[in-house]
């Protein structure tokens, strides 16, 4: 364990507290580290996974022995320190060995614990540098796209659409801008494989999955919503899916704790009904706004001399008067 | 005059915007995501894989850049920055949600009395000067009267009265209340709960044998106290030291400022009632006599001398 340390200047103090939990979380630093054996294809896969997250991303480029799914070792221990460590709560982990060549292992945390993992198996790639193509601003929020219906039905791709979105695009803001909309990363199924024919008591394989990275381009259409053309940018992934472990439900439950809707935002509208403000049948927003009722004795009209009036003295006499009631009245009324 | 030649030359320049799918796509404009549960053309996947996974995604960025664009937005420097909704695919959080802070003792006042919170500036107005100064901290105004270089002494001072080293010590003074109310406040926000209150107690009681809970029986799993020394005193001593403390003892045997129960304060009756009563009800105190008195009333018929006209008991 880490030991607490007391900030001991403005700045550290500064930089201890942007690590504590924020009730509107920042991107998810990842730290991508790198197994004891990674091979060429892993470490390019690696190089643009960490192109597209930067400058969220921390790479472990040395050799680690890291072993995630394997209980018995002390890597449990060593990505909780890492994760203390560096403020990360996400890990890609390169792996390749001979029984699980090119394995690629997301590991998501929460409060520097681990959440859950999935291990991946590469079967080919095609780096960012490899297609001549546009590539996106670094730092840009990038679309995401997933197509099956497997991704909201089947638990091992629930997972994997939810690590993917963790990774890419887990931060929540409040606005964008269209322009900046640059690229898109598309998560895509093959077809669903049959179950195999004599060994019943296994079931089908899982269909690969495809990421593809495409940047946009934005033609005019006549109308406001621009036509999307797409031009792929890399990096490209056809994965299978392998081990994982699902969260454990207490620690999930706790993870999935929204915050309460904010004083400002249940003025929006979100949350609880808007008093005073209604939509009409022109689609128009109409507000009600209450104010006392005016007091039309105290208008000024336009002056003139005419009206000033010959019997100065008397009107004179009523002002006096009436000024001199005033005060009282109005002391009475902000006393009671 | 017929339009069809101009729409039909419209719609060729501008390809479709609208995207037919027998399932429409689900969008998810705060994550900026859009899902596409239609089963996949097998045919078409065989063919051309390529081709076939970027028209899927063309498909499904145009959906989800209708939706984006469709928003309300605002005017900014780079364009148009689109007011995004909250998500609805649920995420799970990196770290858990922030405790709200325990109140200080100021704020819960403030809550109680209805005080709003005022910002004060830092900096403020100084007449003499004719410029902005510090409220504290460098060139502040609350160093003011010990850094101007002529002072008033009042009448009838000492001889040794610095003016300064006073209004020093009197800013010091401020600082030190304000930390330990500062610290007085951590401490009650991080009170551990019950469960480390009776930990506290239990490891109290176990030292507070004439032994230190040496000889104490353990129980199962009980572990050691940490932290326990025993300590003392030198057995030889100054003799001012050894003087002072037994008269300490001495006059804290002499006081009762920390006996338990103290004596009751002397009646201004003749009769001690208390003693009274314990020897009338034969030492079953005033509940039992109370309880017999009315019995033999209701047995005698005429009672005792009160009287019964009035019945009512």
């Amino acid at each position: 364990m880490l030991r607490t340390i007391k900030p001991k200047n403005a700045r550290s103090k500064r930089a201890l507290d942007a690590r504590l939990p924020k009730e509107q979380e920042d991107p998810r630093t990842t730290v991508f580290v790198r197994g004891t054996h990674s091979g060429e294809l892993l470490n390019g896969v690696m190089r643009d996974l960490m192109a597209l997250k930067r400058p969220y991303a921390i790479a472990f480029s040395k050799k680690n022995d890291i072993h995630p799914f394997d209980a018995a070792s002390t890597s449990a221990a060593s990505l909780e320190f890492w994760a203390t460590k560096n403020d990360a709560s996400m890990f890609v982990i390169a792996q390749t060995t001979k029984k699980r060549p090119h394995g690629l292992t997301f590991v998501r945390m929460f409060d520097n614990r681990v959440l859950d993992m999935l291990e991946v198996g590469v079967e080919s790639f095609v780096g960012i540098p490899e297609l001549k193509t546009p590539k996106s601003t670094p730092g840009h929020k990038p679309l995401m796209h997933f197509a099956s219906d497997l991704f909201d039905t089947n638990p091992r791709f629930v997972q994997l659409k939810s690590m993917l979105i963790a990774l890419f695009n887990g931060e929540v803001i409040d606005s964008i801008c269209l322009a900046g909309l640059e690229y898109v990363i598309s998560v895509s199924l093959g077809p669903s494989l049959p179950a195999p024919a004599n060994g019943s008591t296994e079931e089908a394989p899982l269909p690969t999955v495809h990421l593809r990275t495409y940047t946009t381009r934005m033609l005019a259409s006549g109308s406001r919503t621009p036509r999307v053309e797409l031009t792929p940018m890399g990096p490209s992934l056809d994965m299978k899916l392998r081990r994982h472990t699902s969260a454990d439900p207490e620690l999930l439950k706790q993870a999935l704790r929204t915050p309460k809707l904010k004083k400002t935002d249940v003025e929006k509208g979100l949350g609880k009904k808007r008093k005073n403000i209604e939509v009409d049948e022109m689609g128009d927003l109409r507000g009600r706004v209450h104010i006392a009722k005016q007091d039309l004795g105290k208008l000024q009209t336009r002056k003139m001399k005419g009206l000033k009036g010959g019997d100065t003295d008397g009107d004179v006499e009523m002002e006096e008067q009436t000024e001199g009631e005033g005060p009282t009245k109005k002391r009475r009324k902000d006393g009671e | 005059m017929d339009v069809s030649g101009i729409i039909a030359s419209n719609a060729a320049k501008y390809k479709s915007i609208t995207v037919e799918k027998e399932t429409p796509l689900v969008v998810d404009t705060g994550l900026l995501l859009v899902s596409d549960h239609n089963p996949i053309d097998e045919d078409s996947y065989n063919e051309n894989l390529e081709e076939h996974l970027q028209n899927l995604a063309r498909d499904g960025v145009q959906e989800l850049f209708a939706s984006l664009f469709a928003l309300p937005t605002q005017t900014s420097e780079d364009g148009p920055l689109a007011q995004l909704p909250p998500p609805t695919t649920p995420m799970p959080r990196a770290k858990p949600l922030p405790k709200p802070k325990p109140p200080t003792k100021w704020e819960q006042f403030a809550a109680a009395k209805g005080i709003q919170h005022r910002k004060r500036d830092k900096r403020e107005w100084d007449e003499e000067r004719q410029e902005w100064v510090n409220r504290w901290g460098r060139d502040g105004k609350n160093k003011q009267l010990e850094e101007q270089w002529i002072t008033e002494v009042p009448l009838h001072a000492d001889v040794d009265h610095d003016p300064r080293k006073v209004a020093r010590d009197e800013r010091k003074a401020r600082v030190a209340k304000n930390q330990k109310q500062q610290e007085a406040n951590l401490a009650r926000g991080s009170q551990g709960g019950r469960k480390q209150e009776i930990e506290r107690t239990m490891a109290t009681t176990r030292i507070s044998t004439a032994s230190m809970g040496k000889f104490d029986k353990k129980l199962d799993g009980e572990k050691k106290v940490r932290g326990v020394k025993r300590k003392f005193d030198p057995t030889e001593k100054p003799m001012e030291e050894e003087k002072s403390a037994s008269l300490a003892l001495l006059s804290r045997m002499g006081s009762d400022a920390k006996k338990t129960r103290r004596e009751p304060a002397p009646e201004e009756n003749v009769v001690n009632v208390r003693k009274a009563v314990r020897f009338a009800s034969k030492g079953r105190g005033g509940i039992a006599l109370g309880a017999a008195s009315a019995r033999g009333r209701g047995r005698g018929g005429r009672g005792g001398g009160r009287g019964g006209r009035g019945g009512k008991r």
